[in-house]
């Protein structure tokens, strides 16, 4: 945000969805899983904040009907359910791991098509390792990674964080900022 | 000197006080630099000054605020719902976690400190906590959030910077002025100098007051639901105001002997008020309900 617009008070408009560096992850997994040794969980999930307006349940609803369209062919299976923070999780499960990334595509651009992108949280694609869950967040407003590895209650475990993007930073784009890797807690994947 | 940045500042007591303590503050800065200036110092010599005195104010006042509120910073462990509220909100508003603070009293209120994005702090009150839905409480931080992304406490502190150097101005404007005729001039000049500082300060009311839209904008951009913070509004204020009017039920009872009218007293009220009138905040965020129920 430039000079002027915190001189006039700003806070118009959110920065908009940065464009699409999604797919990153597509070809990152690869690495993850040959070289680092992580597994993917088959699951993913976007998270986002539910409007309760008619425009926004109508767009909801024809996205829905769109996964569950090509859900036959894909076998992707389709979830959706609100956290205690008052955001919406759509869950989707599908071993295939390109078709999870194309599915949390078609939600996005659902949303962003319809005016919506600013309501977007996040996507978060769910691997592990040795029954360890870590976790890719996309900041889809500044279209970036990072790694996010919860241990227990309200800790995270930096040293662990920090490596991933050691090892993977040249496939990802990774949030440059350490104070923008945000944890997400209680993730339902 | 306005550096702390209430969001419901419906405490009418508290916020005479304040008011009170940010005219005198500010005069004590003019007299301070007219007798400089009378004592023969330059005019850079005071901006000077004035500019140092405003730089201490902006690097200790979120450390006052903080401590004046009886407030502390929290860890993630303490407080996991604020922070985990907060990160969120972050990530919607594309903001860098600020600082989480929380005061221990039941009156309900938040602010937000900090002379930058990075130095940020967000307190809310045990009591706000309390009080609030989840969502509301969303909204009421959202604003704090809008405060800092908005970089309300710099611009204030600037705004008010520039009102001293005004008063200076008219101070040093008329000592050259009425300076050849030898005329009485320095009680003219104090005169005008309280003048255009008294007008200032009026001024840089009426900016806070637009700033504080500007914040319940951005609340309801980052949050996507204007009817929360308006909700939270209602009930903080409800509960801010009930307090205070126990204690005035006698004197309330002499309202209809009072010179000025209600309506009257509302509108000076209003204009010598940090915030806008509830009903005219509550009103604007209905009007983002509205549009955006209209869809996008």
């Amino acid at each position: 945000m430039g000079f002027l617009d915190a001189l006039l008070g700003g806070g118009r408009k959110l920065k908009a969805p940065a464009p699409d560096r999604l797919f990153a992850m597509t070809t990152a997994q690869v690495t993850l899983e040959l070289q680092l040794g992580l597994t993917h969980r088959s699951r993913a999930g976007i998270v986002f904040q539910p409007l309760a307006t008619a425009d926004f349940e109508a767009i909801l609803k024809e996205t829905n009907e769109l996964l569950h369209g090509s859900a036959s062919d894909t076998g992707t299976t389709v979830e959706s359910a609100d956290d205690e923070f008052g955001y919406r999780w759509i869950v989707l499960d599908d071993p295939d791991f390109e078709d999870l990334v194309v599915a949390i595509n078609t939600i996005s651009s659902q949303l962003q098509a319809g005016g919506y992108g600013d309501r977007l949280l996040a996507a978060v694609f769910a691997f592990e390792k040795d029954g360890k869950g870590i976790y890719f967040i996309y900041n889809f407003k500044r279209g970036s990674y990072y790694p996010f590895v919860p241990v227990g209650d309200q800790r995270r475990d930096t040293e662990h964080e920090l490596r991933l993007i050691a090892q993977i930073g040249a496939e990802l784009p990774i949030e440059s900022e350490l104070e923008r890797r945000l944890p997400l807690w209680k993730i339902p994947l | 000197m306005a550096t702390t940045r209430t969001s419901f500042g419906r405490d009418y007591g508290l916020q005479t006080r304040m008011l009170l303590t940010m005219f005198l503050l500010g005069l004590l800065y003019v007299g301070f630099v007219g007798a400089l200036f009378y004592a023969g110092a330059s005019a850079v010599i005071m901006v000077v000054v004035i500019g140092g005195l405003m730089l201490s104010q902006l690097f200790l006042s979120d450390k006052l605020a903080l401590r004046a509120m009886g407030a502390h910073e929290v860890s993630p462990e303490e407080a996991p719902g604020l922070h985990a509220m907060i990160e969120r909100l972050c990530i919607q508003a594309d903001l860098p976690k600020p600082k989480v603070a929380v005061a221990d009293t039941e009156v309900p209120n938040a602010f937000a400190m900090g002379r930058s994005k990075k130095s940020a702090v967000v307190c809310a009150t045990t009591g706000l906590m309390r009080s609030l839905e989840p969502a509301e409480l969303e909204g009421v931080i959202a604003h704090e959030l809008a405060h800092v992304k908005n970089r309300d406490v710099m611009i204030m502190t600037f705004a008010s910077f520039f009102a001293s150097i005004a008063a200076m101005m008219a101070q040093f404007a008329f000592f050259f002025g009425a300076g050849d005729d030898d005329s009485p001039a320095g009680i003219v000049v104090f005169l005008v100098s309280i003048l255009v500082y008294a007008i200032s300060f009026l001024l840089m009311l009426a900016l806070s007051r637009y700033r504080e839209f500007s914040a319940d904008r951005g609340a309801a951009l980052t949050t996507g639901r204007p009817s929360a913070l308006a909700s939270a509004l209602v009930k903080v204020s409800g509960a801010i105001e009930r307090a205070p009017q126990r204690d005035l039920r006698a004197a309330g009872e002499m309202n209809a002997f009072f010179i000025v009218p209600t309506s009257v007293k509302s509108g000076v009220r209003t204009l010598f008020s940090t915030h806008p009138p509830m009903e005219q905040r509550i009103a604007r965020l209905q009007d983002l309900e509205t549009q955006l129920q209209r869809g996008a």
